[in-house]
């Protein structure tokens, strides 16, 4: 009985530091410059992006080195949407989301044929097919010079106003990402990542299961593309590149891929950390391998999965005695 | 039958690890398959559950085929193992693992949004109280003692809603106590829920506690099929396995 | 569609597998006895690439600067791929392999900037070494001469592999390890040891292939990748952990690109991808290569 109470005690701590962050990210645009601002958006997107590829890793124990091709491909269909064919904008987004989850469905659906690392570095490989076609396409989606002038509706040019379609995307996501990992879904994909011999012999396909969350991951990443370009107002193929499917991959084993909110706190380190360092240099891969490489020895479980860690340890030990 | 298996053989390479083997199982019975080390029971058992695929021969569940049938697609049909090395969900609790496999096999397992715990309450606690887990239900899989794991890995398969169990080698690591207890626990699936369960063993003691028939393998063929008593007093399997005068 | 003309694509794609082969059985080397898919591989490669040009820029020596420079590089590489053994593989072998990939992605990702680094973004190429700077008339069409050179270079390296795998006390070792780690290490063998000399070994051919493939196309940033990918495709083809499997996967591979170029040539590497679909849709565990159950 004293576990019942432990976790509960556990599930509404986290719900005051969820209450403190929304306050927070709503008061932000009045007390953020400009640029500021615009960085917190890529916090907020880039955040759905590693949250899809920890959905994949954390939840579903399969790493994925290619998220990015679909939060770029997401990019790239708004941009195309808008630019070429004077699309409305909600329907782009919408558009994108689809165009995401059907190469989701494409990709996955060879990917989920294989496990462990043939399946990693086949998402590599399909990252970077995606990537090589829009580079190489010049015609169509401009190749190295990529899309400029991607507007949003007049009403949603503001930053600030835009700040806050963004964040009600990101609360959204969250919300629902949160709902599925908890869900029977959530509990089958938690199954295969710890025992799939198992999950297999209690009637689950796991292919099947397993394209299924590729689909929606790869759907999440292309929203959180779609969402990002108009405020941007531009992308280019190095978002579908492998580097840049780094940044969820670091962001998550950074900040805790054991944990739901672990990639986000992640990636909101990554990404203002990443907005400091260009200010003096261009060299960031090394910098991401240099953090990965440190998070692998000398902080496993990321900064959430040590600080569990220590909560589990002290409530393990109790109260100090009196002596 | 239940279950058949008709000439049933299974090839690694060049090794003929079974090699035309044909059994039924009756519905409702508690049915042993024993034999020596390397007989071939655990590749026997992985053909049925398609673990391994079949080199040749067929398998036959409620009367249809299922000789060529991925092994998910036999769980959903009612067959579920028990694995001789547990195979159980190490970061999940014992309640949510039971709560899989009602789940999975309840086929709720496409709901992408309610809370995972509103579903067949009372039936993970009644499985949880038939196999004496009830309170550890909040346990992660590997904190417990390999004696709970055995037990954890027959409620995940309970969980399942067989009506054919197979439990390779249910009682291999336990203690006395232990034993005795995964004993009645089979009599009572058994005797109460009608359950079919064809198992593997070493120990003699249970083979012969409780089960009513019994099916000997050596060298990948079988040896001998009947009853207990009958078995017990053949010359040849006295000869080959139980090693003189029973 | 004349024969001479297929049979010189024919001869290119036996080049190609040839460098092909070169790069993935170092990888496949090191996977069938480590059970760990070096990532770095590529970027070891790609590492010879640029090394060995700078050494033999540096060197200046006539004629012999080429082999030099690459026997060198092919060395140095090698001593990195022990760095990355012993101060990191090491570390990792009691974890997962989510671990282990990580680390050797976190490599890939060092090593791509310490080149731009080092060599900056531009492309980069040596010419021809004396005695292949020629061509050789093949039905009337030039074919390279250093590809002969390459190929001569892929079937030396088959023998070599052959000899040490079926023909040594080592390769004895590497076959007993890549079925039965415990066993071996039970027998006295001190499996650490093994595991370093194996992973040098692959390294030494990830650099080798690198500078060997210097003159053969271009040397420049994104060659790591590239090459994995490619070599991912061989092994996949082929059969994991399987030499005769990566020969194999090399030579189809080859051939493929090969006649893809005829076709169309920007779009050659995605042919690769049908045939990588295909394989993965009627047998995902490659030609030679065992189901997993």
């Amino acid at each position: 009985m004293n576990m019942h109470r432990a976790f509960a005690r556990r599930g509404s701590k986290a719900k005051w530091w969820v209450l403190i962050a929304i306050v927070v990210l709503a008061i932000a645009p009045f007390i953020l410059s400009e640029f500021y601002l615009s960085i917190l958006c890529e916090a907020l997107m880039m955040s759905l992006l590693a949250l899809s590829f920890n959905m994949l890793f954390g939840y579903m124990g399969q790493l994925s080195f290619g998220q990015a091709a679909f939060y770029g491909m997401g990019g790239y269909t708004v941009a195309l949407l808008i630019t070429k064919l004077h699309f409305n904008f909600w329907l782009s987004l919408l558009a994108a989301v689809a165009v995401a989850g059907l190469l989701g469905g494409i990709i996955g659906f060879f990917c989920v044929r294989l496990r462990g690392i043939y399946f990693s570095i086949l998402t590599l490989a399909f990252g970077q097919l995606l990537f090589f076609i829009v580079y190489k396409w010049h015609d169509f989606t401009g190749g190295d010079d990529g899309i400029q002038g991607v507007f949003p509706p007049d009403y949603l040019k503001s930053p600030v106003i835009y700040y806050f379609f963004i964040l009600l995307v990101f609360l959204g996501v969250v919300f629902l990402l949160w709902r599925l990992v908890n869900s029977p879904f959530g509990k089958i994909m938690q199954g295969m990542r710890d025992n799939a011999v198992r999950t297999e012999f209690l009637g689950i396909n796991i292919a099947r299961y397993q394209l299924i969350a590729f689909v929606i991951a790869a759907a999440i990443a292309g929203l959180a593309g779609a969402v990002w370009v108009p405020f941007y107002r531009s992308v280019a193929p190095f978002y579908l590149m492998w580097i840049k499917s780094g940044e969820p991959v670091m962001a998550s084993i950074m900040g805790g891929p054991a944990t739901f909110f672990g990639p986000i706190l992640g990636m909101f380190i990554m990404t203002f950390f990443h907005a400091w360092i260009l200010g003096f240099t261009h060299f960031w891969p090394v910098i991401m391998g240099a953090l990965i490489l440190v998070v692998i020895f000398f902080l496993p479980g990321g900064i959430l999965g040590f600080a569990q860690g220590r909560m589990t340890n002290r409530r393990k030990k109790g109260p100090p005695s009196k002596g | 039958m239940f279950l058949q298996a008709e000439n049933l053989v299974k090839e690694f390479g060049k090794l003929r690890a079974v090699a035309g083997v044909s059994l039924g199982v009756r519905k409702g019975d508690v049915h042993a398959i024993i034999g020596p080390n390397g007989a071939g029971k655990s590749t026997f058992f992985n053909l049925l559950t398609g673990y391994h695929t079949i080199t040749e021969g067929r398998v036959l569940f409620k009367g249809a085929e299922i000789t060529r049938l991925p092994s998910y697609k036999r769980c959903q049909l009612g067959l579920t193992r028990s694995f001789q090395i547990t195979s159980i969900y190490p970061k999940l609790t014992v309640y949510e693992s039971v709560l899989m496999a009602l789940l999975a096999h309840r086929r709720m397992t496409l709901n992408f949004f309610a809370s995972a715990s509103r579903f067949c309450a009372e039936d993970v606690w009644r499985i949880l109280e038939d196999i004496g887990l009830a309170e550890q239900a909040h346990v992660q899989g590997d904190s417990l003692s390999h004696g709970d794991k055995k037990r954890l890995e027959l409620a995940i398969t309970l969980g399942n809603e067989p009506e054919l169990l197979l439990l390779d080698e249910p009682t291999c690591g336990m203690s006395p106590e232990e034993t005795e207890t995964t004993i009645q626990l089979i009599n009572k699936l058994s005797q109460e829920k009608g359950l079919t369960i064809l198992f593997t063993e070493h120990d003699m003691g249970v083979v012969f506690n409780i089960a009513r028939r019994i099916s000997v393998l050596h060298q990948g063929q079988l040896l001998a099929d009947g009853p207990p008593e009958e078995v017990r007093s053949s010359a040849e399997v006295q000869k080959v396995y139980l090693g003189g005068a029973a | 569609m004349s024969l001479d003309v297929l049979f010189n694509q024919f001869m290119s794609g036996i080049a190609r597998g040839a460098l092909l082969f070169l790069v993935a059985s170092g990888l496949s080397l090191t996977f069938g006895v480590l059970r760990v898919l070096n990532f770095a591989h590529g970027s070891l490669y790609m590492l010879g690439a640029f090394l060995s040009y700078s050494i033999w820029k540096h060197l200046l020596i006539p004629v012999v600067g080429f082999y030099v420079a690459t026997i060198i590089a092919a060395l140095l590489i090698a001593a990195i791929g022990l760095v990355i053994e012993l101060f990191l593989l090491r570390r990792l072998y009691s974890r997962g392999w989510p671990e282990q990939l990580l680390a050797t992605y976190a490599v890939v990702l060092i090593i791509t900037d310490a080149v731009k680094w080092g060599w900056g973004g531009e492309f980069l190429s040596i010419p021809r070494p004396k005695p292949f700077t020629g061509a050789v008339l093949l039905f009337d069409f030039p074919f390279p001469s250093y590809n002969f050179f390459i190929i001569l270079l892929g079937l030396g390296l088959v023998v070599f592999l052959w000899w040490l795998v079926y023909r040594t006390r080592l390769g004895d070792i590497i076959r007993a390890a890549a079925h039965d780690r415990e066993m071996v290490s039970a027998l006295g063998i001190p499996i650490p040891w093994l595991f370093t000399w194996i992973f040098v070994l692959g390294s030494l051919i990830a650099g080798l292939s690198g500078a060997v493939s210097a003159p053969y196309g271009a040397i420049a940033l994104g060659m790591d990748i590239d090459i994995i990918i490619e070599c991912f495709a061989v092994v996949l083809i082929g059969g994991m952990g399987s030499l005769p499997g990566t020969l194999l996967g090399s030579f189809i591979v080859g051939q493929v690109y090969a006649f893809g170029i005829m076709i169309k040539p920007e779009l050659a590497l995605a042919n690769i991808f049908i045939v990588m679909a295909v394989v993965l849709i009627i047998r995902p565990w490659g030609i030679f290569g065992k189901p997993e159950r």
